[in-house]
């Protein structure tokens, strides 16, 4: 996970974006003193919970950049996700995703690939960033955690793009029954050396699977009104002079 | 603090209880408020998007009840004054983020019309079902407030109060408001702006890199700071120190949660407030809150007229309760009776306190209309008729 955040910081560098604009909510919970450097203000709530969060950090304030780092992203998130998506809030979320939930024992996770459990796991997976896409994402990518370069200016892109964007970070997390240097460093190499980078390829080619090589790179990159614009355009229809647009460049 | 005076509607207009929440929500500077629609809350809603064109507040319907009171806790980090309006199953739904909400001590309020449950129940009717639910309904150890009005005018009045009191102790409010009173018309007089007293956030004004998010005041309660202003923070729903960082030893469980009880139960004599009429030489007090508090006072007037000696206490705090109170009352008077429109929720409390000192009789109102106070008169005679005090909860009718 340390890793990403030093990713997360020189895409926040290359954003141009002040950090102190900057705002994590998050549902998972970071080593704090590398958060403390980053020098954005953290939330961490509840699981699954980040992006509804988020969504009142942003209207409350839309001068921030909002950026949910989520892990259960597609379980108890879905719905939050799938309806940023529909509102295309501004938010960047970032999914963290090792496959199974790593920290209380590996089970199986709505993003673990057939084949990854003893005796296989048989429920077809999410592909998250055709998800993404299918809801109303803005900007979708997909990078594994060696892909830091990639990353880290798809971060820098996305915090620049007005809508809900959603990066998803293939990453080996720590587990509690293996040597951690092990498995971080084989599997990671592992997703590195079998994904294969295709920018702009339609998401829902991109699908994980044991037989085929992991697809990476930046699929969507579009313009959609976002929530607060559709918000400031329709009320300013209806109410004309009365009314005054909230947020955006009027602040 | 300054009043901002465009959410302040000055003057005598003829409200509904829900409408009088909006414009108490307005008056008291909630400028965001968040809410998936469910009756018997539309109105407040309403009302606020309305008028919220005018102060320049904002509204988002959310997906769902979880999701609408984690946006306003967000946007309560912000530094906005944030509100939420539900009903049984939506206030169901918002437990988890109530814990969130206590734990990182994020001023906002929810208020919740309740309605007949339990699940969906009768989403028209008049209930008071969830008020242990606002004490208990989350995981793990809070206090919280709670405040239950009984008219328009308390409406706006306790939402006002709900805020200042949100702010002062760093708490998520309830307004345990009710069907009947959310959708009645009456009139309400809102003052002038400079009459309507506002507790400002408690803002930490030291250095930037010296901040502590959870650095508690000697009243147990820690400063805030806006988000996005350079403070750097970090704050967590894990068991955490000063600094916002979790750490998760059975020590920090006491540094950290015994506070969040602490700075509550500390100030409990200043939180609670209640009504009483005719309470001093009464032989019988009838205890009630919210909707049943109008026909406990009609009930008593009758009584009185007959000849027996009948008090009122109304709660206008829930919670805390009034441990107190009714502890004396339990020693001057016969017998309390409880008015409510569940099958028991506060009347458990009301036992406890009365200390076997009174009997403690219970009435579950509503079944045969609201407005029919027949069943609490009969039962107000026969507990005058006890000889002595009886144990546990009396229910005459079966």
């Amino acid at each position: 996970m340390n890793p990403i955040i030093t990713v997360f910081s020189k895409g926040i560098e290359k954003s141009g974006i002040k950090p102190s604009k900057v705002s994590v909510p998050s549902d998972i919970p970071f080593g704090s003193e590398v958060v403390n450097h980053l020098g954005v203000d953290f939330f961490h709530t509840i699981r699954g919970r980040a992006i509804p969060f988020g969504t009142g950090l942003k209207l409350g304030n839309p001068a921030l950049k909002v950026v949910p780092f989520v892990g259960d992203l597609m379980t108890l998130g879905g719905n939050h996700f799938v309806h940023a998506g529909r509102r295309n809030m501004e938010l960047l979320v970032i999914c963290v995703n090792n496959f199974v939930y790593r920290k209380i024992g590996g089970q199986p996770a709505p993003s673990t690939p057939v084949t990854f459990s003893p005796y296989s796991t048989f429920e077809e997976p999410f592909n998250i960033p055709h998800l993404g896409n299918s809801c109303g994402a803005v900007y979708t990518a997909r990078w594994t955690a060696l892909h830091t370069d990639e990353l880290a200016n798809s971060i820098a892109e996305a915090l620049n793009k007005q809508g809900l964007s959603v990066i998803e970070v293939l990453s080996p997390g720590p587990n509690y029954y293996t040597k951690i240097e092990d498995i971080e460093s084989n599997l990671i190499n592992f997703y590195y050396e079998n994904s294969v980078i295709k920018n702009g390829e339609d998401p829902k080619n991109a699908r994980i699977t044991p037989e085929e090589k992991i697809v990476v790179g930046k699929f969507t990159d579009k313009e959609r009104p976002t929530f607060i614009d559709s918000y400031n355009a329709q009320l300013s229809k209806v109410l004309g002079d009365k009314f005054t647009p909230y947020g955006g460049k009027n602040g | 603090m300054r009043i901002d005076k465009r959410g302040v509607l000055t003057g005598t207009w003829n409200l509904s209880g829900n409408q009088a929440c909006a414009e108490g929500a307005l008056a008291a500077g909630c400028r965001f408020l968040s809410a998936y629609p469910i009756p018997p809350s539309i109105e407040v809603v309403e009302r606020f998007t309305q008028r919220a064109k005018e102060v320049g507040a904002v509204f988002v319907q959310m997906e769902d009840e979880i999701s609408v009171l984690a946006a306003v806790l967000g946007a309560s980090w912000t530094g906005k004054k944030s509100m939420t309006v539900t009903s049984g199953p939506g206030f169901s739904n918002m437990m988890e983020h109530l814990g969130l909400g206590v734990m990182l001590e994020t001023p906002c309020v929810i208020v919740d019309i309740q309605r007949a449950g339990p699940a969906i129940g009768i989403p028209t009717r008049v209930g008071q079902g969830d008020m242990m639910q606002a004490r208990w309904g989350s995981h793990g150890d809070y206090e919280i407030i709670a405040l239950s009005p009984s008219s328009p005018q308390e409406m706006f009045d306790f939402t006002i109060k709900a805020f200042n009191l949100s702010e002062r102790y760093r708490v998520p409010v309830a307004v345990m408001s009710d069907a009947y009173v959310a959708h009645l018309k009456e009139k309400v007089v809102i003052p002038p702006a400079g009459k309507i007293k506002i507790k400002p956030r408690r803002y930490y004004k030291g250095r930037k890199d010296k901040y502590l998010p959870f650095k508690r005041d000697k009243d147990f309660v820690p400063r805030m700071v806006d988000i996005g202003a350079g403070y750097r923070f970090h704050v967590t729903g894990l068991t955490h120190d000063e600094r916002g960082y979790p750490i998760m030893f059975e020590e920090c469980q006491e540094h950290n949660v015994h506070p969040l009880v602490k700075k509550i139960r500390h100030y409990v004599d200043k939180i609670v407030e209640f009504q009483e009429v005719e309470t001093d030489d009464a032989e019988v007090v009838i205890i009630s809150y919210g909707a049943t508090s109008r026909f406990a006072l009609k009930a008593m007037e009758q009584a009185r007229k007959s000849g027996m000696k009948v008090g009122s206490l109304k709660l206008i705090t829930v919670w805390p309760f009034p441990d107190k109170r009714v502890a004396e009352l339990a020693k001057k008077a016969k017998a309390f009776v409880v008015l409510e429109i569940n099958y028991g929720q506060i009347v458990f409390e009301v036992e406890r306190c009365s200390y076997g000192n009174a009997n403690v009789a219970f009435v579950s109102h509503g079944e045969k209309g609201i407005d029919n106070i027949e069943d609490l008169l009969s039962t107000i005679e026969q507990v005058m008729k006890e000889k002595k005090v009886r144990k546990g909860i009396i229910e005459y009718r079966t």
